[in-house]
């Protein structure tokens, strides 16, 4: 059992890292954030690196990687809130290459794989990210379509990702929709998790410089103790995300298991820890320029999208409530 | 124990509803008409309540209340809530600014401040908070210095909600530094905001409005007369002011935080999911909260009635009301979903500012300490200031 990533996933985490700690900088977040735009050169900037095509098989234009590896760059993307459409591209790639049908992966794949097409998924209504989308796969029911029109544009909370409200007629996806929607989901979770380490890392930072009462306010256990709690939450999503993200490829029996805790685990972190990191930042986290409620509110929708935390853990009281049932009988 | 109304409060509460039921206020500005319309708008209520006597019936007669009880200005607030119209504009002015004046106030002051806080022709806001000194209220740095009759005042204050509306603020400053203890040589003063040496900066909070303010005091005067309390007395005359924002503010908001909720329940049944236990038992848990919410505010006014002013229990409301209201907004997220976090829908706004009451008025962390420290009498643990 080894939970270390390897040196290429190391790269690709590093490399990550750095050109968002370059191009993506808070400023310029906030920037698109209040214009309600996407960042279109950075997105070309990593479409160029075949970020969005990571996961999408070669035989499609993309890079024929991993979930762990999809994983590592959504995780990335959320830490800085990027303004991109990004996650919302990859989950529309990974239901259309995992419950699309053949003709269906050849027609959209390569354009979503190499970023000149954008994609969203999302349930029937507000699908964040859909605004601007070629095409959005809407999931109702069990089943999902693919609808070409995205809808007319609808403001959340969340600007850095704008939105459209969705309904329209589509060509359904052929193939096993659950099991597709379980590797979308821990997408979703893995950029949650990014999410959340960059708050807790902002308001470490922030309690430890912050002085009240002649002491840092991370000195208090009130404080330090929330802190400490933060950090559990971001741990028990990281590693629920990292089981997730390897069973999807290495052993798939177990991933709608583990694709449920994910994203339950995350879900409940992402609104924890972000509205901890504002708590923590007392008056400064209420304001606009501290920049820490952009993680709030990504964290509010991703905790949404796809099926919110009661979802996935009353889906797993039945999976291993059904497992517990047979091996008893 | 007696948990019923007398004949005199059920005709006061009797009253009231008649009144509001015939005088409803005008329809409110849309959100895009922005802050200042619905500003406006709301003062425009306040002084509808003030012209028919009802906009702080708990105030004496002689400076337009009614001097109503305790019991009776807490029904006042549950029939407001109840009939959905707003909070009068000059809150600050009427929940903090008069009851602290009443308390501390000379007859002069009384009479000069408290008649046009309550008709809405002076908006009042609270300058205590500074850049270095939230929590830790007594490390504030603002300075007054005496100069002939009055006070020259320099500093700057943040978090000043409703500066930009307000002709007086309730400002804290040091008058007399090197005294060992922070919290002594502080004064309590009635700043004017009309004048050359305070500028006033928006801030913009998370909801995207600017509620609260910066504000920039450079060598603004306030006269001997605005002085409330005595000076070198701020501190005693802040914590009235303190303790009526917990308590009292409480109060009101909690009848608020029982609309919501009744709102919930609504959305919830419209979409067939009452019966869904994973919801079920998470309202019922809201129901809980709220209401001994409710009961710990009416008790609390009690103890106001036996021991005069809020005690520190006062907090136990705050505390209990800020976490419900960011309990009850999640909740509407799962419920209602990703259509609860659009500009278009209330819950989205409601979920922001859910945010900003674990800090506002103290954050949740101070509360638990006033509550250990000064409630259950723990020991506090020894800080360098
Ligand atoms: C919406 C809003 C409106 C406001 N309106 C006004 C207003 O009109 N007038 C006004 O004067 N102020 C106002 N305030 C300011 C408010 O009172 C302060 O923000 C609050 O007291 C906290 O101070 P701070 O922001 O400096 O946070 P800090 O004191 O720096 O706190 C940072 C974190 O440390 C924690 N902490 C600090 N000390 C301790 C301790 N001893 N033990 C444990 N934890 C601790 C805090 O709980 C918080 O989580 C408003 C604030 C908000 C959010």
């Amino acid at each position: 059992m080894d939970f270390g990533l390897t040196n290429d996933q190391q790269d690709i985490q590093r490399t990550a890292r750095d050109l968002l700690g370059e191009r993506a900088k808070p400023e310029r977040v906030r920037e698109h954030a209040e214009a309600g735009t996407v960042d279109v050169e950075l997105w070309h900037g990593i479409a160029e690196l075949g970020w969005p095509g990571i996961a999408v098989a070669e035989e499609h234009g993309g890079q024929g990687l991993g979930a762990v590896e999809l994983s590592i760059l959504c995780e990335e993307l959320g830490r800085v809130a990027a303004p991109l459409p990004f996650l919302p591209t990859v989950l529309a790639a990974t239901l259309i290459e995992h419950a699309g049908s053949e003709e269906q992966r050849g027609r959209w794949l390569p354009g979503l794989a190499s970023g000149e097409l954008r994609g969203a998924a999302g349930g029937v209504g507000v699908v964040p990210g859909a605004l601007g989308a070629d095409l959005v796969v809407v999931v109702e029911d069990g089943a999902a379509r693919i609808v070409e029109n995205p809808g007319d544009p609808v403001e959340t909370i969340d600007p850095t990702r704008p939105s459209a409200r969705v309904e329209g007629a589509g060509e359904e996806l052929p193939g096993n929709v659950e099991a597709a929607l379980d590797r979308a989901v821990v997408a979703v979770a893995a950029e949650l998790v990014g999410v959340c380490d960059r708050a807790l890392s902002m308001t470490i930072e922030y309690v430890k410089n912050r002085q009240q009462f002649g002491t840092p306010v991370g000195a208090f256990q009130a404080v330090s103790h929330r802190c400490a709690e933060m950090l559990l939450a971001t741990e028990k999503a990281r590693s629920a995300v990292a089981f997730a993200s390897w069973a999807a490829d290495a052993d798939p029996s177990r991933l709608a298991e583990a694709a449920s805790i994910a994203k339950a685990a995350a879900s409940d972190a992402g609104r924890e820890v972000t509205g901890g990191a504002i708590q923590l930042h007392g008056g400064v986290g209420f304001t606009w320029e501290a920049d820490v409620h952009w993680l709030y509110k990504r964290a509010q929708v991703d905790a949404l999208l796809l099926g919110d935390g009661k979802h996935y853990r009353a889906r797993l009281a039945k999976l291993i409530g059904q497992r517990a049932m047979a091996a008893a009988a | 124990m007696d948990l019923t109304f007398s004949e005199k409060e059920t005709a006061f509460r009797d009253e009231l509803r008649a009144w509001l039921a015939a005088n409803p206020p005008s329809d409110p500005p849309r959100r895009e008409e922005g802050e200042e319309a619905n500003y406006a708008w709301r003062r425009e209520w306040q002084r509808q309540l003030y012209d028919w006597g009802w906009a702080a019936p708990g105030w004496p007669a002689e400076y337009g209340g009614r001097g109503a009880t305790l019991t009776e200005s807490a029904i006042y607030f549950e029939e407001l809530g109840a009939a959905r119209v707003p909070l009068p504009a000059n809150v600050l002015g009427l929940l903090l600014g008069g009851p602290t004046l009443m308390v501390w106030g000379t007859d002069e002051q009384k009479e000069r401040y408290l008649p046009p806080i309550l008709s809405a022709e002076e908006i009042w806001c609270q300058g205590f908070s500074e850049p270095d000194a939230g929590s830790d209220l007594a490390a504030l740095k603002a300075r007054a210095v005496k100069d002939g009759d009055g006070w020259v005042v320099t500093g700057q204050k943040v978090w000043t909600s409703g500066a930009q509306y307000s002709k007086w603020c309730m400002l804290v400053a040091r008058t007399e530094s090197g005294l060992a203890k922070k919290h002594h040589g502080l004064t309590y003063f009635l700043m004017d905001m009309e004048q050359e040496g305070v500028q006033v900066r928006p801030l913009r909070q998370i909801t995207g409005e600017a509620e609260f303010n910066e504000l920039f005091i450079d060598g603004a005067r306030i006269s001997d007369a605005n002085v409330v309390g005595g000076v070198g007395n701020g501190w005693k005359v802040a914590l009235t002011t303190l303790m009526n924002e917990r308590a009292g503010l409480g109060f009101a908001l909690q009848v608020r935080l029982r609309q919501m909720l009744d709102d919930l329940f609504a959305a919830t049944a419209e979409r067939g999911l009452l019966e869904d236990s994973l919801y079920a038992d998470a309202l019922g848990e809201l129901h809980v909260r709220t209401e001994t919410l409710r009961l710990l505010a009416w008790k609390g006014l009690t103890d106001v009635e036996r021991y005069g002013q809020p005690g520190p229990e006062g907090s136990l409301v705050k505390w209990l009301w800020s976490d419900t209201n960011q309990k009850l907004t999640q909740l509407a997220a799962d419920i209602v979903g990703l259509e609860s976090l659009t500009a278009e829908s209330r819950w989205s706004y409601e979920l922001l500012r859910a945010r900003g009451n674990t800090i506002e008025g103290g954050t949740t962390e101070i509360l638990r300490n006033i509550v250990a420290e000064r409630v259950l009498g723990l020991p506090r643990i020894a800080t360098a200031a």
